[in-house]
């Protein structure tokens, strides 16, 4: 007994009424599950959209059915649909096209959504940029970063950042603390 | 409207607050102690001390009829405060917990009061007479997180809860031999203690910060860390509620609520301000703050000379000061209560918060 760590111990492991032993999942909102092929056939569905000139509605049909119950992969495949809508819509069209979703009903949910993935988008350029600018020599600091992916990835993050900006103007910071607080990733 | 009534006690977040029946005597939570302060001309004067936690007091309520004070703290106990002649008598409650207390309301009937906990249940105290000593029942199912605000409903039997599980419960707190059988109601007919009549969760599931149900009783709301108000409106007992109206608003979440009437909430929180929502069972919106924007005196705009201009420019890079908010309260509200009522219609609520201040608003 003298050799066991007691402060190591996992306590709650040990008591039954503990929260280690319950099923977290049945505190949040149930989520249906999604298979990837349906994600990804929407996917499709949204694109024709786009093409079609539609970027307010490919952007509402992305939002409204955001694949909360999807795994990894799939969610990765809405999340490139979603940044794809974003890129292809004009600076000028940002704020009319929010407030058209704003106002429809529903429209806090699919906003509260569309954050959900500007955050995500930002954290995966952010990871993609840093990895490829790592340099072999631990200098401490780098004064020159590899220009191809660094390029790609500040484009893709000020499109992000305008988006951002539009929203709170629309949405508020009580759409920020959502994102934040909600269960359902995407 | 009359301009907001403010007082700023001192530099230490008041954690909660309570005002006694003739308004006199106001008690606020500060660090380990509760202070207990006298109205006198329009200002409030430190009064009395009530010292024996040793952790952070969490929760303060003055029963309205007898004048007892319950306050709660981190330090997992309860206390009783009497008036004597002699001065405050404190009574410990055995609450019986193992994680802190987190807040404490008084049943409307007095005889008992729930105090919420983070050891994932409420104790309910009522006070044994052969033993002469508060001793408390626990409501343990089905919460599975720590408890963050305690309502009664007007029946002093049906409990509200907010949880950092996401949920909100409504509770039977019926205790034998101090409760009388209540009338059924929409919540539920037989109320053995900790019947859950309900469970409410909104889409975001954020944790709870503040439950409250209406004036009649008919109706539940609720705020959490989404910055939503949600409104459940009960149809019959063990049945769906017939109607569950969730805000999302834009604004930051909101700490407290208050019903002012059947169709009107007053909330605030991590703004700083009040805001007034209004609606019924077919939805509810954000009307508006309750502070008026630009209003003059809020800001001290004082005559600058010259002189002080350039010597701010010189020493901050710009002339205003704009270290201060534009509402009335500098930081969080953490609480806010009905101050004055008048035909089934609060008239004047109070607030306190991160800031040290105490304000009283009309409506």
């Amino acid at each position: 007994m003298a050799n066991v760590n007691w402060r190591t111990i996992n306590v709650d492991a040990l008591d039954p009424d503990s929260p280690a032993n319950f099923d977290l999942s049945s505190l949040a909102p149930s989520v249906a599950p999604v298979s990837t092929a349906d994600v990804q056939s929407l996917a499709g569905q949204i694109r024709q959209l786009l093409r079609g000139g539609d970027n307010a509605g490919a952007l509402q049909g992305a939002l409204e059915n955001p694949p909360y119950g999807a795994d990894a992969q799939g969610k990765d495949v809405h999340l490139a649909t979603v940044i794809e809508i974003l890129q292809s819509i004009r600076q000028a069209d940002m704020s009319p096209i929010l407030s058209q979703i704003y106002s429809s009903p529903g429209g806090t949910e699919a906003l509260d959504v569309l954050m959900k993935y500007i955050y995500k988008g930002m954290a995966q350029t952010n990871a993609a940029s840093s990895t490829r600018n790592i340099t072999p020599q631990a200098t401490g600091f780098s004064q020159v970063h590899a220009r191809g992916g660094g390029e790609g990835g500040s484009q893709a993050m000020s499109v992000l950042l305008s988006w951002h900006e539009k929203l709170v103007e629309i949405a508020g910071p009580g759409s920020i603390v959502r994102v934040m607080s909600d269960r359902r990733t995407v | 409207m009359a301009p907001p009534d403010v007082h700023h006690l001192f530099h230490h977040p008041i954690a909660d607050h309570s005002f006694s029946a003739d308004r006199q005597t106001l008690a606020v939570a500060r660090d380990n102690v509760v202070d207990l302060f006298q109205r006198s001309d329009n200002k409030y004067t430190l009064q009395d001390e009530l010292t024996g936690h040793d952790k952070t007091v969490t929760g303060v309520d003055i029963a309205p009829n007898s004048g007892k004070i319950v306050t709660c703290s981190q330090d997992r106990n309860a206390y009783v405060w009497e008036p004597t002649p002699e001065g405050w008598k404190p009574t410990l409650v055995l609450l019986r917990i193992n994680r802190a207390a987190t807040c404490v309301r008084w049943a409307p009937s007095e005889t008992k009061f729930a105090v919420g906990s983070g050891a994932r249940l409420i104790p309910v105290c009522y006070f044994e007479e052969e033993d002469n000593w508060w001793v408390s029942k626990h409501i343990k199912k089905p919460i599975r997180s720590t408890i963050t605000a305690v309502a009664w409903h007007p029946n002093s039997v049906l409990l509200a809860a907010g949880s950092t599980d996401g949920h909100a419960r409504v509770l039977s707190a019926f205790v034998k031999g101090v409760d009388a059988r209540p009338e059924p109601s929409a919540w539920g007919e037989r109320l053995p203690f900790n019947t859950v009549c309900g469970e409410f969760l909104n889409n975001t599931a954020g944790w709870i910060h503040s439950v409250a149900f209406s004036p009649s009783g008919n109706a539940l709301a609720f705020a959490a860390h989404d910055s939503t108000l949600t409104v459940v409106y009960p149809s019959a007992p063990e049945e769906p509620p017939s109607a569950v109206v969730s805000l999302s608003t834009q604004v930051l979440p909101f700490m407290s609520l208050v019903w002012s009437t059947e169709s009107e909430i007053i909330a605030a929180g991590y703004n700083c301000e009040a805001y007034r929502l209004q609606g019924d069972e077919n939805g509810w919106q954000l009307a508006g703050s309750l502070e008026s924007k630009g209003r003059p005196g809020v800001q001290d705009s004082r005559e600058e000379s010259a002189l002080n201009m350039f010597k701010q420019m010189d020493l901050k890079g710009s002339t205003k000061d704009d270290t201060k908010l534009k509402t009335v309260h500098q930081n969080t509200i953490s609480t806010i209560r009905s101050f004055e009522e008048s035909d089934g219609q609060v008239t004047k609520i109070s607030s306190t918060g991160v800031d040290g201040r105490v304000v009283i608003w009309t409506l």
